[in-house]
């Protein structure tokens, strides 16, 4: 078996493929959308929990979202052949992103609620689409420092 | 951590697998770890089950249909052999980039007194 005394170049040669690694972690269209789909009905209760017919409850779109996150998880870890566990705790580098994800959807919600109690539905839909936009980007951001953690060997903590 | 050579993980194929799964990621799926580290099936297999018989890669067996899928992590003792062994290889860069410095600054082009200075030590004389 070659030995890493006789090769040099094993410390470089891990570094490129630790790269070509982060390379894998590009999520395919679909996990754009399903995480749009999936921020766009959180953001969706605040004015669904006015405007629904009576009868309907607001948690199985709730419960509906999260199975959905869960699968998408799933599925990007299916189809990069990495799985990254709770990035938002576990990588430091994506906890900048992971914290403004947070304070924008509360900001959110709290905004959208303001307005729908003063009657500007178009105002707080507007803010829901502006949210999800935003939020879509925090994960943009969170996977970027994920790539960056693997290139550099950085890892979880 | 403390930098220290591990012979288990020393041999170029062992440590493109450990190096890998120490990269960050949870789990690393079969496809994935060959593709990324320019291996075959056949050497993974091998390689990987000499490093989870030594208790430093966890291997996770499941399958979509009918397709198996294996999906493999450190161990907090591998990762813990795994960058000790990184640290080391480091120390031991360095040390050959500074000596190849040191070379290359006696080796000034120019220098007319350089076959008068490095001759003899090669040569054998003084």
């Amino acid at each position: 078996m070659r030995d890493v005394a006789r090769d040099p170049a094993a410390l470089e040669r891990l570094r490129v493929q630790r790269s070509r690694l982060a390379d894998r972690m590009r999520p395919p269209w679909w996990w754009w959308s399903g995480v749009a789909i999936v921020w766009a009905l959180a953001f969706a209760c605040p004015v669904g929990s006015r405007f629904l017919p009576q009868g309907v409850r607001i948690w199985p779109i709730l419960v509906t979202g999260v199975a959905v996150a869960c699968l998408l998880q799933w599925g990007l870890a299916r189809a990069t052949g990495v799985a990254v566990a709770t990035p938002m705790l576990r990588y430091p580098s994506g906890r900048p992103a992971g914290i403004a994800m947070i304070v924008v959807s509360v900001a959110a919600l709290v905004t959208e609620t303001f307005l729908i109690d003063r009657g500007l539905l178009v105002a707080a839909i507007v803010v829901a689409a502006l949210a999800v936009a935003a939020e879509v980007a925090g994960q943009r951001a969170q996977l970027q420092r994920i790539r960056h953690d693997l290139r550099a060997g950085g890892g979880p903590a | 951590m403390t930098a220290k050579p591990d012979p288990l993980i020393h041999p170029i194929t062992r440590l493109s697998i450990c190096g890998l799964l120490a990269a960050g990621a949870d789990w690393v799926e079969f496809a994935a770890l060959r593709d990324t580290a320019g291996i075959s099936d056949s050497v993974l297999s091998k390689q990987s089950r000499v490093l989870e018989d030594a208790g430093y890669v966890e291997v996770r067996k499941g399958a979509v249909g009918r397709r198996p899928r294996t999906w493999f992590r450190l161990t907090a003792e591998g990762r813990q052999a795994v960058e000790g062994h990184l640290a080391w290889l480091a120390q031991l860069e360095e040390a050959v980039s500074a000596s190849t410095r040191d070379v290359q600054a006696r080796l000034l082009p120019g220098d007319r007194d350089q076959p008068r200075r490095v001759l003899p030590p090669l040569l054998g004389s003084s």
